[in-house]
């Protein structure tokens, strides 16, 4: 399964800059915007409103908005960890980090106060949501392309990115060393729009604390560093499902995935 | 109940088709503009084109303005997320080169008041790719 998510993670990165280069070369009238789900909610008020999309958003971005949250109801934050090109590049530089660091999970260099950590979440990241809703169904542009690091990282230099874009990228990417997904948890809109779903997400990860031998690989295999060992359901909005605790925990049917709220 | 791991990938797998294969019941355009009421009589046409240059409802804006004063244009549509450009004519009036010829014209940028070169070009012509190197 580990391999499987990464192989979809960086199916997902090549294609997003093949499509970035091939529209950047004017070989294809597409540009990788078309794809991002966070269109579909940044155009959902001139489509309801009006019957019209926003600047460049389209159909397509409105689809995959709400394939996303049906699959987050089904499966959480699957979309964070298994497809989004910027969680992967996020997670993957929390594992160098983690070698880099020399750190047992990933905690990273700065350490947040798990109060501060839950606080961030919510309002930074929805407040982050807010201003970003609100500038676009106001304008009916998407003035914050920018900002954006999926947009600045695949659109080959595209319209709207400037030279203060990368400055924004080179910093981000630095937080991510120091605090591994930090624009995951603390700033990703995308992530505060699907979280209430997460949340009542029905697959969930079970652990048995029976057959839990308490060793603790599973906090430390754990992208989000969600405490796994410490529950006996993980109800976090943000698990992702990505399989990493399954896959180093020592005991055959300590952790298991489950479907809430069916009886066997 | 428990559930097998690979529900997740076959999930996403899933919802990605769902909502590629779906995405057609929310067409709607980025722009839309009627030109002139089709007299009684008129042989209205319509034509397709895939056009790169339009990427958002500004550049479709634009692409709409190429056509106004093009006699026998009667209505354009641009959803600028594909680049597909549809345009509504009175095939008695003009035809599909001449309205090539109208999109890919200079381009006067109010800005810099400046006429602009190459901002449009049609890459298709009701689904037919049009080769640039012959033209």
């Amino acid at each position: 399964m580990k391999w499987l998510r990464l192989a979809l993670q960086s199916a997902v990165m090549l294609a997003a800059v093949f499509a970035g280069v091939r529209f950047a070369m004017g070989r294809s009238v597409v540009s990788v915007e078309t794809w991002c789900p966070f269109g579909g909610l940044e155009t959902a008020w001139s489509f309801v409103t009006h019957r019209r999309f926003s600047c460049a958003a389209g159909e397509l971005n409105l689809a995959l908005f709400l394939a996303l949250l049906i699959l987050t109801l089904l499966a959480r934050k699957a979309f964070c960890g298994w497809v989004c090109p910027v969680g992967a590049l996020f997670e993957w530089e929390g594992r160098l980090a983690r070698r880099l660091f020399r750190r047992p999970g990933f905690t990273g260099l700065v350490r947040v106060p798990p109060r501060v950590d839950r606080m961030l979440k919510v309002v930074l990241r929805l407040a982050v949501l807010a201003v970003v809703l609100t500038a676009t169904w106001t304008t009916g542009e998407l003035v914050f392309r920018g900002y954006d690091p999926y947009y600045i990282l695949f659109s080959a230099h595209g319209h709207d990115v400037q030279v203060w874009s990368y400055a924004i990228l080179g910093g981000l990417l630095l937080s991510a060393l120091l605090l591994p997904m930090a624009w995951c948890k603390y700033l990703c809109p995308l992530g505060a729009a699907i979280w209430p779903f997460a949340v009542a997400g029905r697959l969930r990860l079970a652990r048995a604390a029976s057959a839990c031998t308490g060793c603790g690989a599973c906090d430390r295999a754990c992208p989000q560093a969600l405490n796994v060992s410490g529950v006996t359901e993980v109800r976090s909005g943000e698990c992702t499902l990505c399989f990493e605790c399954t896959a180093v925990c020592p005991s055959e049917g300590a952790l298991e995935l489950r479907w809430t709220g069916v009886k066997r | 109940m428990k559930a097998p791991l690979w529900i997740v990938p076959a999930l996403i797998v899933a919802c990605t088709a769902a909502a590629a294969g779906g995405a057609r019941l929310f067409a709607a355009p980025s722009v839309t503009r009627e030109f002139a009421a089709a007299a009684q009589g008129t042989v209205s046409r319509r034509v397709v084109f895939v056009v790169s240059g339009v990427r958002c409802v500004d550049t479709a804006e634009g692409a709409a303005r190429q056509f106004s004063g093009v006699p026998g244009v009667l209505s354009f549509a641009a959803y600028a997320s594909r680049g597909r450009v549809e345009v509504t004519y009175d095939a008695a009036s003009t035809d599909v080169p001449a309205l090539i010829e109208a999109i890919e014209g200079p381009v006067y940028d109010e800005a810099t008041q400046e006429f602009r070169f190459g901002v449009y070009a049609v890459r298709e012509v009701d689904g037919e790719k049009v080769d640039q190197r012959s033209r």
